[in-house]
């Protein structure tokens, strides 16, 4: 039972944050990606992390999910601090170990570096911890729009992925519990050459795809009983409203990545 | 203590803020031979605690006992145990992969590094020992067969490892009326005749209630009563407010109580509530 | 002299058949003659294979006779066209409540049917939050699925029915998954729907107590109507259910057997009340 498991990363929560257009929030979310790459100065990058934890803070995201969603770039942070440290030259000597030496350039392009890394990932998470799943792929959807026009069905697109996040859940549980069904009939998921597990993964992949298939079919069948039809116009629940709120966030946002580009010219 | 926990508490995802506490200090044991239920509203962790009893969980604290003993979690201390401890999943039809029912049964001697004559043989005694006919089925493409007859294969798929005791998750879900009393015929043989030790998990009580003599409630992750069958079938009303209702036969025989008939109310089958109403007659009558 | 219930469902000489038809779950159907009327609560029960599904499928125009005809308020399901009145006017419930549920939350899943539509989204809101609220949904409204308890689940589905308006709500063995606590939440809401709001139900069942809590009872035996009747005639005809391999209900059939054991009981004995009553007044004046 995976009960506990939520869908994607999202947190429910009814701050500005939360609200704000999903479309317009993927969009302000690469801004400041780009923003983030043209800051030169500490101070700056110092800045955009304050208010990137000042934002997690106003949308109520509890500490333990920053240092969750921290963790995977843990290793990677660590490696470049390493690189850095050790082998660019440049400034102070630091410190002295046999023929390594840190010095003080390697230093703060590390921790330039780590900075920059850890604001990049701290922005994303709060899109992606303060918008649903759903809405996430709905506003990327938007922006596939065009394909429309190169014959691409994005209306359908739309509507698969919604469906597949539904499902994702409910094929992890499935997939649990055939996995422990097979163990307790002596299956041995683990063992031997990389050919013997991928032929010992049989038993767990053919009746996944069974299920799966199972499920498809019944989901489309009740699909189609709700009136669902290929190609009919539909509406949705929840509009896509981009309210004045949303334009002012853009507003802002773009007039401080006008500002630091002016200053760093 | 033949098979049972001692303090087990089982945490999902511990450490994390999705931690969710499973189970909650349970402590029972059945005996060998034992018909035992566990009962509870769905999500009281009937299914968390058996995954337990042969290894496939590991408790978060507390332990696991069989035969007197802490179950390890050495590997390979854990497949032979599996074997002697065998356990039917929810819908197990579900996990078939196999093109034969010959080779879905063979897979758990398979695994165990029997042979192909041992493995014929124990196929073999597997299909009839639930009942069904080997000669007519093992080339048959397991999809294809009727609802009661894939569950039975699931089981025989299983009893192929001839293990000692028997677990089986919500074994009559999805089955008809006429499945149902098969399966549970087959159940009563074994136990009866094999000596086979049986754990049912169920939220259904109808045809279950008469054969176990040992019951098991949960309620939200805790132990709600444990005991003799006749005893926890008795607090009838704590089973209702869980949501759990004795079989029908049962309800009647309590209605004719509450309305001053002096019958006997530990009833769960027809042919027992008939010899118990014949019986108030002829008491009437002398 | 009160206005004649309208007619929802007629079901006009109808043959079905698969095209290749080899699976043995999905059975022919021929020559079914039913009319349905606003309000009525009907159980469609039968043997496994009997074709309850096939026809429950035929009456939503998710299939198409192959002869004959089947009306919905008039509306020939065969027309192309009027499809969306014709699943607007008959809602349909599946067995597994996992399979049915589209979106990732409850109110967007309630919303469906209404977005098939192309309605406004504000009319959308307006119905979803009234029919949730109808059914004590309103709390679950942001919670996805997968979260939910079986009974839930059910019970989200039947709001998304229920959010279309519908004359008829179509149930495949919308209990068989459930547990107790469950199946009693999902039966009392659709009866409740079937009383107040005067919804016809068809209802596929193998549970003989919930038949006889219809007011009509329809059998299907390998395709052909085999009885049509009130539940105090059909369920309690034992040598016709059991010949078809079904059962009455446990009180009638225990009745069947203390009539063999000499007691004078009325025969239309359907519900276990019934039994209790005629027992104790058995007692009285001996």
């Amino acid at each position: 039972m995976t009960r506990s498991i939520t869908l994607g990363q999202y947190i429910p929560g009814q701050s500005f944050i939360h609200r704000l257009n999903p479309r317009l929030k993927i969009l302000i979310l690469v801004l400041i990606l780009v923003l983030l790459f043209l800051l030169e100065t500490f101070g700056a990058l110092l800045a955009s992390l304050a208010t990137a934890l000042a934002m997690f803070v106003l949308a109520g995201i509890p500490f333990s999910y920053l240092m969750r969603g921290l963790r995977p770039i843990f290793y990677i942070a660590f490696f470049a601090l390493i690189i850095y440290f050790f082998f660019t030259s440049g400034g102070v000597v630091l410190l002295r170990i046999g023929f390594i030496t840190v010095e003080s350039e390697g230093v703060e392009q590390g921790l330039f570096i780590v900075a920059r890394l850890v604001a990049l990932v701290l922005f994303s998470l709060l899109v992606t911890l303060t918008t649903t799943p759903l809405s996430l792929t709905h506003g990327m959807g938007y922006f596939l729009k065009p394909l429309r026009y190169v014959g691409l069905p994005t209306e359908e697109v739309a509507m698969i992925m919604a469906v597949a996040l539904r499902f994702i859940p409910t094929l992890m549980e499935e997939s649990q519990r055939l996995m422990r069904a097979q163990l307790a009939r002596g299956a041995d998921f683990e063992t031997g050459s990389i050919f013997r597990k991928a032929g010992n993964m049989v038993p767990l992949i053919v009746p996944l795809f069974v299920s799966a298939f199972r499920r498809a079919d019944e989901l489309a069948m009740a699909m189609e009983a709700r009136g669902y039809r290929i190609g009919a116009r539909r509406t949705r629940m929840h509009e896509d409203i981009i309210t004045f709120k949303d334009w002012g966030a853009l507003a802002l946002v773009l007039v401080l990545v006008a500002l630091v580009w002016v200053l760093s010219l | 203590m033949f098979i049972g926990t001692e303090k087990l508490t089982h945490t999902y995802m511990p450490g994390t803020p999705f931690a969710t506490k499973a189970l909650h200090d349970i402590s029972f044991n059945f005996k060998q031979g034992d018909f035992a239920l566990i009962i509870g509203p769905s999500g009281s962790g009937k299914s968390t605690l058996i995954q337990h009893l042969n290894g496939l969980l590991k408790p978060t604290s507390g332990q696991v006992v069989f035969e007197g003993k802490n179950i390890s979690s050495d590997k390979q201390e854990l497949l032979r145990l599996r074997k002697r401890i065998g356990m039917v999943f929810q819908m197990p039809e579900e996990q078939f992969f196999s093109e034969t029912v010959f080779d879905e049964v063979a897979f758990a001697p398979r695994n165990q590094g029997f042979d192909d004559n041992e493995v014929e043989n124990k196929v073999i005694e597997a299909l009839k020992k639930s009942g069904l006919d080997p000669d007519e089925l093992r080339m048959r493409h397991p999809f294809q067969l009727s609802a009661g007859q894939k569950r039975l294969v699931a089981i025989a798929a299983v009893l192929s490892l001839n293990p000692e005791v028997l677990i089986l998750d919500e074994p009559t879900v999805a089955l008809d009326t006429a499945y149902r009393k098969n399966l549970f015929d087959l159940l009563t043989g074994l136990n009866h005749k094999e000596g086979l030790t049986i754990i049912i998990s169920t939220h259904h009580l109808d045809e279950a209630a008469a054969l176990a003599n040992r019951v098991l409630v949960l309620k939200q992750g805790e132990l709600a009563m444990f005991g003799p069958a006749a005893e926890v079938f008795g607090r009838r009303e704590e089973l209702y407010n869980l949501g759990l209702a004795l079989p029908p036969v049962t309800e009647i025989m309590h209605g004719l109580a509450e309305k001053g008939m002096p019958v006997k109310t530990s009833v769960y089958t027809l042919q027992e509530a008939r010899q118990a109403i014949n019986e108030v007659k002829r008491r009437d009558r002398s | 002299m009160a206005a004649q219930p309208s007619t929802i469902i007629e079901a006009k000489d109808v043959d079905f058949y698969y095209p290749g038809g080899e699976d043995a779950d999905s059975s022919a159907l021929s020559g079914i003659n039913l009319t349905v009327k606003q309000g009525e609560y009907l159980a469609l029960v039968g043997p496994n294979g009997s074709g309850k599904t096939t026809f429950l499928k035929l009456l939503n125009a998710l299939l198409i006779p192959t002869h004959g005809q089947v009306l919905v308020k008039g509306i020939s399901t065969e027309v192309e066209s009027t499809l969306p009145e014709v699943r607007r006017a008959c809602g349909m419930i599946f067995q597994n409540p996992d399979n049915q549920l589209v979106a990732t939350t409850v109110e967007e899943d309630i919303a469906f049917g209404l977005e098939n539509l192309a309605l406004p989204p504000e009319e959308i809101r307006n119905r979803v939050f009234k029919t949730a609220t109808l059914l004590g949904l309103e709390k679950l409204l942001r919670q996805p699925p997968h979260l939910l308890s079986g009974g839930e689940k059910q019970r989200v589905a039947i709001a998304g029915v229920l959010v279309m308006e519908p004359e008829c709500i179509l149930m495949d063995e919308p209990t068989a998954m459930l547990d107790p606590a469950g199946r009693c939440d999902v039966l009392n809401t659709v009866r409740e729907l079937n009383r107040n709001r005067n919804i016809a139900v068809i209802h596929v069942t193998h549970f003989p107590e919930e038949a006889a809590g219809a007011n009509r009872v329809v059998v299907l035996n390998e395709g052909k109507l085999a009885a049509d009747g009130a539940p105090v005639e059909v369920m309690t005809d034992l040598q016709f259910l059991h010949g078809l391999g079904l059962q009455g209900t446990t009180a009638v059939e225990l009745a069947a057997l203390l009539r063999q054991d000499s007691f004078p009981l009325p025969p239309q004995i359907l519900y276990n009340r019934e039994l209790v009553d005629s027992l104790c007044s058995l007692g009285q004046k001996s």
